[in-house]
C-alpha cells in the first residue's frame, strides 16, 4: 500500500476533481470525526463539522500554501477549529438532548505508548500540566472546564497552561 | 516565553481562547504573516495529539451529504444575487414566448398565470408552465433536454416569503406533466419555479442541491 499524497490530493481537488476529495474522505474522515467528536461530545453535530470542513477544504484547496505547513496537517487543523468555534459559540450542552446521539468518551489519555518528539515533550511536564494540555486540545476544553475537572483554582490551571506551553516550544525546537 | 504574539497563537492552536479572542485570531490571521507563521508552527508542533482521539466511523449518508454540496454555491439559489440577475433578462424572454403562445394556441380555458423556464446560462427558454386555476399547473416541454443517465430532473416552487423551495416532482425530458398543488398555497404572482438536476430518486436533502436547469417566476395573465 502506498502512502496517501495530502498534497497531490489538494491538488486535485483544486482542479475540481471529486474523487481526490473522495479518497481524502476514505482516508481521513473517521479520525477526523473522531477529533470532532472528542470535541463536541455529539456524534450529529460532529458529523456537520466534519461535513463542513470538507466543503471548506474542497473550496480551498487551491489556495493551500504547502510552505505553511503538511497538508494532512490543514485538512486536521480546519475540522478542528471549527469544532473548538462551535463549543466555544455555544456553550456545550451537558446533558445534550434526546434528538442527539450523545457520546460516551473514555477522556484519559495513553499516549505513554507513543513515540514522536511531543510525547517525550510532554512526559516532560507534571503530569496535571500535561492533563491541561491534552483536555484543551484533545477534548478542547476551556480554561474553567479544567479547572472544574481537575478540581483546581482557575488562575491555577491558566498559569500552568502558559508555561506549559512555553515548556514544550522550548523542548521541541 | 515571552513572546506576547507567540503566546496568543499557542492557545488559539490549542483552543483555550474565548470566543471572542478566537474570533480576534481569525480576522487577523489573512493578513498577519507574523502571526500566521506562529499559528502554523503552533499547528505542526501540536498536530500528533489528534492521534489521541478514537477513530470513529461516519454514517453511511455523510459522504453523499458533502457530494452533493460540491457542485453547488456555498449560499443556496434561491439566495443567490446571480440568479435574480438572471432572472431580469428572463423577463423579456417571457414576454415574447408569452405572446407567441398566446398568438398560436387555440383559447380553450384561460391560463391565469403562465411562468417561462429558461436556462440561467443562455435564458434559452426550455418549459413553460401554466395554470388555468390555482389548483393545478401544467409543465410544457419546449424542447427536449437532454439529462444525463444516472440524473433526474426535479421540479421545485417558491413563493414569496416561503421557507425554502418544496418539490414539486421528478419530469422527464420532453414530457408534458401536470401537478396538483392541492397541498401548497395558491399560486401566486411572482412564484418561482424551476428544474435541477438530481439523483435518480430526487434530491437526498429535499432542497434543490443540483445545477439548475431551466428557472422562471409566475406572470398573472389578465
Amino acid at each position: 500500500m502506498c502512502v496517501f499524497d495530502y498534497e497531490a490530493c489538494l491538488l486535485a481537488c483544486a482542479q475540481g476533481d471529486q474523487r481526490a476529495l473522495r479518497r481524502l474522505y476514505e482516508q481521513e474522515s473517521s479520525h477526523l470525526l473522531g477529533v470532532a467528536i472528542r470535541i463536541t461530545r455529539d456524534k450529529s453535530l460532529a458529523e456537520d463539522i466534519v461535513h463542513d470542513a470538507f466543503l471548506k477544504v474542497w473550496r480551498g484547496a487551491g489556495s493551500f500554501d504547502p510552505s505553511r505547513g503538511s497538508a494532512r496537517g490543514w485538512v486536521f487543523s480546519v475540522t478542528r477549529h471549527l469544532a473548538l468555534n462551535v463549543v466555544r459559540n455555544h456553550y456545550r450542552e451537558v446533558p445534550l438532548g434526546d434528538e442527539h446521539e450523545q457520546v460516551a468518551v473514555n477522556d484519559t489519555f495513553e499516549f505513554a505508548a507513543r513515540s514522536g518528539q511531543i510525547h517525550a515533550c510532554l512526559e516532560q511536564l507534571d503530569p496535571s500540566r500535561r492533563r491541561c494540555i491534552l483536555h484543551a486540545y484533545v477534548d478542547g476544553f476551556s480554561h474553567s472546564e479544567i479547572a472544574r475537572k481537575l478540581d483546581t483554582p482557575l488562575g491555577t490551571v491558566k498559569a500552568w497552561i502558559k508555561r506549559s506551553l512555553a515548556a514544550l516550544r522550548e523542548c521541541m525546537t | 516565553m515571552n513572546n506576547p504574539l507567540d503566546e496568543l497563537a499557542s492557545e488559539y492552536v490549542l483552543g483555550t481562547l474565548p470566543a471572542e479572542q478566537r474570533a480576534e485570531v481569525e480576522q487577523r490571521l489573512p493578513h498577519d504573516a507574523e502571526l500566521r507563521a506562529a499559528v502554523d508552527a503552533w499547528e505542526q508542533r501540536l498536530l500528533p495529539l489528534t492521534a489521541l482521539a478514537e477513530p470513529v466511523p461516519p454514517s453511511a449518508h455523510l459522504w453523499r451529504r458533502i457530494e452533493s454540496h460540491l457542485s453547488t454555491a456555498r449560499t443556496p439559489w434561491w439566495d443567490l444575487l446571480a440568479v435574480w440577475r438572471s432572472l431580469a433578462g428572463a423577463g423579456l424572454v417571457t414576454t415574447l414566448v408569452l405572446a407567441a403562445l398566446l398568438l398560436t394556441r387555440p383559447p380553450t380555458t384561460e391560463p391565469t398565470f403562465i411562468v417561462v423556464l429558461v436556462a440561467p446560462q443562455n435564458q434559452a427558454p426550455g418549459w413553460v408552465i401554466q395554470a388555468s386555476n390555482n389548483q393545478r399547473i401544467q409543465l410544457i416541454p419546449l424542447g427536449t433536454m437532454h439529462v444525463p443517465a444516472d440524473k433526474a430532473l426535479q421540479f421545485w416552487t417558491k413563493g414569496d416569503g416561503w421557507q425554502g423551495p418544496v418539490s414539486l416532482g421528478l419530469v422527464k425530458p420532453g414530457q408534458t406533466l401536470s401537478v396538483p398543488l392541492d397541498t401548497l398555497p395558491p399560486l401566486s404572482p411572482n412564484q418561482l419555479f424551476e428544474l435541477t438536476l438530481e439523483d435518480p430518486h430526487g434530491s437526498p436533502t429535499g432542497k434543490p442541491t443540483g445545477p439548475i436547469q431551466a428557472i422562471g417566476r409566475a406572470v398573472k395573465v389578465l
